[in-house]
C-alpha cells in the first residue's frame, strides 16, 4: 500500500509529458478555426491566383444553396477547386446523398473545373488555415498551392 | 427440461412476487442514456482534439479516439471510480467502449494475487477476449460478404 503514491505520481508525470510533448509539435493554428470547432465562421472564398477569386465566390455561393448544408469554404488552385462544408446535424444521415447533389450540381455549371469535394471537418480546419495564411503578404502563392495540393492528398487518404 | 414445480415452490413464488422489489427500467434507461452519453461526448471532445492537433482526418480520427477512451476508462478502472460510475449508470457505463477497457483492467486487478504472468497474463482477457474474438470474426464475415457481392456486382 506505502508503494501507492509513487506509482500514481510516474503515472501522471507520463500522462502529462506525453500530452505536453505531442500538443507542441503542432503549427500554429488561427482564431477563426478554433472557433469554428463549436459554431459557423462562413468563411470567405479564395483563389491562389488573385483573378480566380470571382469564380471562387460563385462556386460558394452555389453550394450554398444546398438547404441541408451550412459553412462554406472554397478555395481554388490551379488545377482543383477545394469545397469544404458542414453539414446541418440531423442531415448527417444523407451525407453520401449531399455530396452526389453537390458533386452534381458543380459538374453541371462548372463542366470544365475539377473539383474536390469534401464534407470533412479536418479538411474544412485545413482550407480555413490555408485561407488565413493567404491573407498574409509573405505567403507565396506557390506555397498556398503547395498546401492545398496537400489537403488534397490528405482528403483522399483512408484509414 | 422444465422439472414440474411442486405446490410449495408455486405457493413460494406468489408470495416472493409480492415482496420483490420492482425494477425501475426506466429511470435505469435514463440514467445509462446520460451517462453513455456524456461517455460519448468526451470522445467526441478526443476525436476532435485529434482531428485539430494532429494529421487525422474525421475518417481517420475514430482509431486514435477509441484507443484514447479505453485508456481513460482503465486510468478510472485502476483508481476505482469506473466501478461507482458503473454501478451508478449499469449499460450506459459498459456497452461505451470504455466497459472493454473497465473489463481488461478489473480481470488484471482481480487475479494479481496469482502471479504476473499466469494470473494477470492469463486472465487479463477473460471478459474481452470474447470482444475481441467475436469482433474479429464477425468483421470477417461482414468484409467476406462485401467481398463477395462485389465480386458479383451486386453493389
Amino acid at each position: 500500500m506505502k508503494r501507492k503514491p509513487i506509482v500514481v505520481y510516474g503515472l501522471l508525470v507520463l500522462v502529462i509529458g506525453s500530452l505536453l510533448s505531442g500538443c507542441n509539435q503542432g503549427e500554429k493554428t488561427s482564431e477563426e478555426s478554433r472557433s469554428s470547432m463549436i459554431q459557423s465562421v462562413d468563411p470567405e472564398a479564395t483563389a491562389v491566383k488573385k483573378g480566380d477569386h470571382d469564380v471562387a465566390e460563385k462556386v460558394k455561393k452555389d453550394v450554398q444553396s444546398v438547404p441541408a448544408i451550412y459553412d462554406v469554404a472554397v478555395i481554388k488552385g490551379k488545377d482543383e477547386i477545394l469545397v469544404a462544408y458542414k453539414v446541418k446535424h440531423m442531415q448527417r444521415f444523407h451525407m453520401k446523398k449531399i455530396e452526389g447533389e453537390i458533386n452534381k450540381r458543380l459538374e453541371k455549371k462548372y463542366p470544365k473545373e475539377n473539383f474536390i469535394v469534401s464534407s470533412d471537418f479536418k479538411i474544412f480546419i485545413e482550407a480555413i488555415e490555408l485561407k488565413d495564411r493567404m491573407e498574409d503578404k509573405d505567403y507565396s502563392s506557390k506555397d498556398a498551392e503547395e498546401r492545398l495540393k496537400k489537403i488534397i492528398k490528405f482528403k483522399k487518404e483512408r484509414t | 427440461m422444465a422439472k414440474q414445480k411442486s405446490p410449495e415452490q408455486k405457493r413460494y413464488e406468489k408470495i416472493e412476487q409480492k415482496h420483490e422489489a420492482k425494477r425501475p427500467v426506466v429511470k435505469n434507461c435514463i440514467k445509462a442514456f446520460f451517462v453513455g452519453g456524456s461517455i460519448c461526448l468526451v470522445g467526441q471532445a478526443v476525436s476532435y482534439f485529434y482531428m485539430y492537433y494532429f494529421h487525422f482526418t474525421e475518417q481517420t480520427a475514430g482509431n486514435p479516439t477509441v484507443a484514447t477512451m479505453i485508456f481513460f476508462a482503465m486510468l478510472l478502472t485502476g483508481f476505482g471510480v469506473y466501478d461507482k460510475i458503473g454501478q451508478f449508470a449499469g449499460a450506459g457505463s459498459a456497452v461505451p467502449i470504455t466497459g472493454f477497457g473497465n473489463s481488461v483492467i478489473s480481470a488484471a486487478i482481480e487475479h494479481r494475487t496469482e502471479g504476473f504472468v499466469l494470473g494477470v497474463g492469463g486472465n487479463m482477457f477473460k471478459l474481452a477476449g470474447s470482444v475481441i474474438l467475436f469482433g474479429v470474426f464477425s468483421a470477417f464475415v461482414v468484409a467476406l460478404i462485401k467481398t463477395l457481392l462485389l465480386i458479383w456486382g451486386v453493389i
